[in-house]
């Protein structure tokens, strides 16, 4: 499903030249769930964003479901990311403005969905993960566990083939982090790739295999048995 | 998809309260001030086109040519129209106006002086556009001694009966059968009038034949409105064309004699309310006027819209995150930018409403400054107010442009993680925006002080005379001016009442020109001709005054000049002053047929500087060139406004009368004005004057000529007071995100040690030098603006002086400044703890 060749990135200012991935290749096939581990600064978010279409590499070749990817302009990796990508963040990424219910439909506008289509699939995803209730709450209304929920469902709710969750549970306590990563192993289970970055030693049992990162390039990757 | 556009749009109006009042109140103001100068200039360039054929009805106008000076009026003669619809086949019709203001109307024992009223030709109901309430327009001003009046003058004398048959009499006791009455004229009609006589009545008082003559000096006595109706697909051009061939005919030969010609000019109906400005002429509008208003319109809305910019990209942090999830969910950037249109259109709609409503309420107000009668509404105008929408959604999709533009280019990786100090940038652009604003703003104050000052230049100028309780009357009984010598002494034994003149005009309104013949110039004349002239002035001084010299010589020449008729008191009572000479004297018998008084206007452009006195001027001049009255000029008065401050003063002679007619000036006591007043009056009935006596304050008749400029000068204040507000809440709004932003900058200088003071000066300094650039910007800007308004508009003008600029400078320093202070010091004097934990 995803499969990077010496994959480079480049972060230039000025005068400083940061190189935050450094020829990473590794594959991704559909079903797994994988995370990616590593110290602060040595390049997993960077490579979350190549993997999930919002940045473009500097260098090396990035095949998604099996196209290349890394000469696409924005327009086409938006139209790639909305019908295939699901994002779970750290600090949940809701909008204010929106309620939960309107929170989750967007995806859908974007795919341009019908409304009635919109909201049955929507009610369908909130009775999903619980969350019916809460429905014409606004985020800033919820615990962070509850907006974390509504967060997956806003990433599910296009039935992504993938999910990439970025450090899905640093901003909630340890309870409302597990019933988190309970949510994505459901999800996993029912054929979904899910790809999480994370701190969490945790976080990172859940998963199938673990990659490393250090300085921008994987110095391990550890296939382990999931915990259950 | 477009209402979830609205809902976001209606969620962040509703969050952001204080930004969302500040951009619908400024918009909602920039648009009642639209609608308003839309309504006003619509219904200035609307004048007179609900009659149906104006496009091809045009006005003949007069260009005379007289001694190489042009002079143009817009009356023309009596027989030009007749003529012209003879001559021409393109003239399909004529209509003449004869008469105006101040004409005495009885009905039973209601009697008043009523305006405009005119002379004219049956022709007029083909011709022009009027709805009759009673009466046939085909016969109604056929007959002698006819007349249609107007809705509302009917009322007046006839309240609701219909008045078709009823008997009016006029000042001269002549009866006038009521044959029609139409409805009021719009008041956007260039000739306003109130009630019309029939021509014939005219005719038949002179007698029909003297009446229609196609006699050359006819043509060459102006003093009526003539319009031509021309056939379909005939052009005026045509007419032009032919006209040398019909001067030639008809007007050539008095011409050669006098050495004068003529030209005919005509304009179109509805262009004449904008464009003419001829003498004679009806109240005009003016052109500039409406170009100025359109523009300070849309400066306002534009201040209005940068408003909206301004804040939109200031608060753009608030906005990144949502941004960023949007695109990150698969949004396109112009399905963004989408969005953020629709939210500031949204919002430009919002402030429609309020401003429709507004309008509706403000209206009658308006009227009153505008000095207008304007009508709004969903039936009356619905172009205008479909105008306005299509501005108003302009105007939300302007504003919300580079918004649009600049927060769909977010990158959602960067935004998401906060990387991007969001907000900063733009900052030059913000700043560049304000200077804009206050340039605007900054103009607009220069402009009102000087519209101010100049206003005021108008009305307290020394005009050369007093023109300060004064009052006038005006005398049509003509049994009563021959009484006027003993009713002026009867006047005088009042304590209350100072002087009592007669004149054929009173200043603002002397408006005759008459070609006299007068003593050649000596100074730009050939040298052949000094030396003759030389002679001619030494007979003259030494006594020999045989004036058939000065008529068959070559010494004297045809001149068109002003003059007024007066009697001895005038220059008195108006308290002019003589520079040379004397006035004229009871005590001189020669002085009523041999005296003029001059002006200096009138030395200058004669030549006379030198030595004025004794000069000749041959008064009365008749076709066979003999002259009334051979005068010689017995003294000059300093030059005086003897028009309005529109008008240079041009040349004027003052001829003595025993009984001049018409205008009646009488000098009372300031603090006794009510019983100068009533004694005036007493005297007035005791000598039988068969009028009622109705009197005007000669100060107060000057000062409404500037009516215009005062209207002019209303607006301007109003527009100027609504763009610097609007201008102000954007500051207030930019004042609030500067100092939140700035929070933690100034935490951590407070903990290092900056003092309040410190602080408030970096804070204050940014738009300190913000407003100052704007004023160094403004300023030329303005001065090159007013300085063409006073030029083109005013003959006598006020300066311009630094002195409006400093005020202006200081005006939008202090008024600013104060509006930032709230923020600014609020943050300035904030607990740094506070301001760094909150990052």
């Amino acid at each position: 499903m995803i499969k990077t060749v010496k994959l480079t990135k480049i972060f230039r200012t000025d005068e400083v030249e940061t190189t935050a991935l450094n020829e990473v290749s590794f594959e991704i096939t559909k079903g797994e769930f994988v995370a990616i581990m590593g110290p602060s600064g040595c390049g997993k978010s960077t490579l979350l964003n190549i993997l999930g279409l919002l940045d473009n590499p500097s260098g090396g070749e990035y095949y998604f479901l099996d196209n290349e990817l890394s000469k696409f302009s924005e327009r086409q990796r938006a139209r790639l990311r909305k019908q295939n990508i699901g994002f779970v963040f750290q600090n949940f990424n809701l909008i204010d403005e929106l309620t939960v219910f309107e929170n989750v439909e967007l995806p859908l506008i974007y795919l341009g969905m019908n409304a009635k289509d919109r909201k049955a699939r929507v009610e369908e995803v909130l009775e999903q993960m619980q969350i019916m209730h809460r429905k014409k709450h606004f985020p800033l209304q919820l615990s962070g566990g509850q907006q974390q929920r509504v967060a997956v469902s806003r990433a599910v709710i296009a039935k992504p083939s993938l999910i990439l969750a970025d450090e899905p549970t640093g901003n909630l306590d340890s309870v409302h982090g597990e019933e988190v990563m309970n949510l994505l192993v459901d999800l996993n289970q029912n054929g979904t790739t899910i790809i999480i970055v994370t701190h969490s030693q945790r976080d990172a049992e859940y998963s199938q295999r673990v990659v490393r990162l250090f300085d921008g390039q994987i110095i391990t990757e550890n296939i382990r048995q999931r915990v259950l | 998809m477009f209402k979830n556009y609205i809902k976001s749009a209606y969620r962040n109006i509703i969050r952001n309260k204080f930004y969302s009042a500040i951009n619908i109140v400024g918009l909602s103001i920039g648009i009642i001030a639209t609608t308003f100068i839309l309504l006003y200039n619509q219904n200035e360039l609307a004048y007179d086109r609900h009659h149906e054929k104006h496009e091809r009805i045009y006005r003949l106008e007069s260009n005379f040519t007289i001694s190489g000076k042009h002079d143009l009026f817009a009356v023309t003669s009596v027989p030009l129209g007749p003529a012209f619809k003879l001559e021409f086949p393109e003239v399909e019709e004529f209509v003449r106006f004869a008469g105006g203001d101040g004409i005495l109307i009885r009905y039973g024992d209601k009697e008043f002086y009523e305006d405009a009223l005119f002379y004219t030709d049956s022709t007029i109901f083909n011709v022009f556009t009027h709805e009759f309430i009673w009466g046939d327009p085909e016969k109604a001003l056929t007959e002698p001694n006819t007349c249609v009046f107007t809705e509302t003058l009917v009322k007046k004398y006839f309240g609701d009966k219909n008045p078709i048959g009823e008997i009016i009499t006029n000042a001269d006791n002549v009866d006038f059968k009521i044959t029609g009455v139409i409805k009021d004229l719009p008041e956007n009609s260039h000739l306003k009038y109130n009630g019309l006589f029939s021509i014939a009545t005219l005719s038949e008082r002179i007698g029909r034949e003297r009446f229609n003559s196609f006699e050359p000096g006819a043509f060459w006595n102006i003093g009526s409105y003539t319009y031509i109706l021309l056939k379909e697909n005939s052009s005026i051009e045509n007419v032009f064309e032919k006209f040398p061939q019909f001067y030639e005919k008809y007007m050539k030969s008095i011409g050669d004699q006098i050495n004068a010609s003529f030209q005919v000019m005509a304009t179109p109906l509805a262009d004449i309310h904008l464009t003419s400005s001829l003498s004679a002429d009806q109240p005009t509008g003016n052109k500039a006027y409406v170009y100025i208003f359109s523009f300070v319109a849309l400066f306002i809305l534009l201040i209005a819209a940068i408003n909206y910019m301004n804040m939109a990209t200031a608060r753009s942090a608030n906005r990144a995150k949502e941004v960023g999830i949007r695109k990150v969910l698969g949004a396109f950037r112009s399905q963004l930018m989408r969005q953020f249109l629709s939210e500031s259109v949204i919002l430009a709609i919002i402030a429609f409403v309020i401003a429709i409503a507004a309008v509706y309420l403000l209206l009658p107000d308006f009227n009153e400054i505008a000095g207008k009668n304007l009508v709004f509404g969903f039936s009356s105008t619905p172009f205008i107010l479909l105008e306005i929408f299509v501005i108003t959604i302009i105007i939300g999709l302007i504003s919300g442009s580079y918004p649009a533009f600049y927060l769909s280019s977010f990158i959602p990786v960067k935004v998401l993680k906060g990387k991007i100090n969001v907000g900063r940038k733009g900052g030059l652009l913000r700043k560049i925006l304000v200077v804009f604003q206050f340039i605007i703003s900054i103009t607009m104050i220069i402009g009102t002080i000087v519209v101010s000052k100049q206003l005021d230049f108008l009305k307290t100028k020394d005009l050369g005379f007093e023109k300060e309780n004064v009052i006038v009357v005006g005398v049509q009984d003509t049994a009563f001016i021959k009484k006027t010598p003993t009713f002026r002494e009867e006047l005088l034994q009042n304590p209350n009442i100072a002087n009592v003149s007669t004149s054929t005009g009173v200043p603002g309104n002397i408006r005759q020109i008459i070609v006299m013949r007068v003593e050649k110039d000596e100074k730009i004349s050939t040298p052949a001709e000094i030396s003759d002239s030389l002679k001619v002035s030494n007979v003259d001084t030494t006594g020999n005054t045989d004036t058939t010299t000065f008529q068959t010589g070559s010494s004297m020449v045809e001149h068109a000049l002003n003059l007024i008729m007066i009697d001895y008191d005038y220059i008195n009572l108006y308290n002019i002053e003589i520079t040379e000479g004397r006035n004229f004297d009871r005590e001189m018998g020669t002085d009523l047929e041999e005296g003029v008084i001059i002006n200096e206007a009138t030395a200058r452009e004669l030549g006379w500087t030198d030595v004025p006195l004794g000069k000749k001027i041959d008064f009365g001049i008749d076709l066979d060139g003999s002259a009334r009255r051979h005068t010689k000029v017995i003294g000059v008065v300093k030059d005086f406004h003897y028009l309005s401050l529109h008008n240079k003063i041009d040349p004027l002679l003052m001829f003595l009368s025993d009984r001049p007619r018409f205008f009646l000036s009488i000098r009372i006591d300031e603090n006794n004005q009510r019983q100068a007043l009533d004694y005036i009056e007493k005297k007035w009935n005791e000598f039988g004057n068969i009028n009622p006596f109705d009197y005007d304050f000669l100060d107060k008749t000057m000062d409404e000529m500037y009516e215009a400029e005062e209207n002019i000068g209303r607006i301007f204040r109003i527009a100027c007071v609504l763009s610097i507000f609007i201008a102000l809440l954007g500051l207030l709004g930019l004042s609030s995100f500067i100092a939140e932003q700035r929070t933690k900058e100034i935490g951590i200088r407070k903990v290092l040690g900056a003092s309040v003071e410190s602080i408030l000066k970096i804070l204050y300094k940014e738009f300190f030098i913000l407003i100052i650039i704007a004023l160094i910007i403004a300023s030329p800007v303005a001065w090159w603006i007013l300085d063409d308004w006073l030029n083109t508009n005013f003959i006598y003008s006020t300066t311009i002086g630094w002195f409006s600029f400093v005020l202006a400078g200081l005006l939008a320093l202090v008024i600013g400044l104060l509006t930032i202070s709230y923020h600014i010091v609020k943050a300035a004097t904030t607990n740094p703890v506070d301001s760094i934990m909150c990052e």
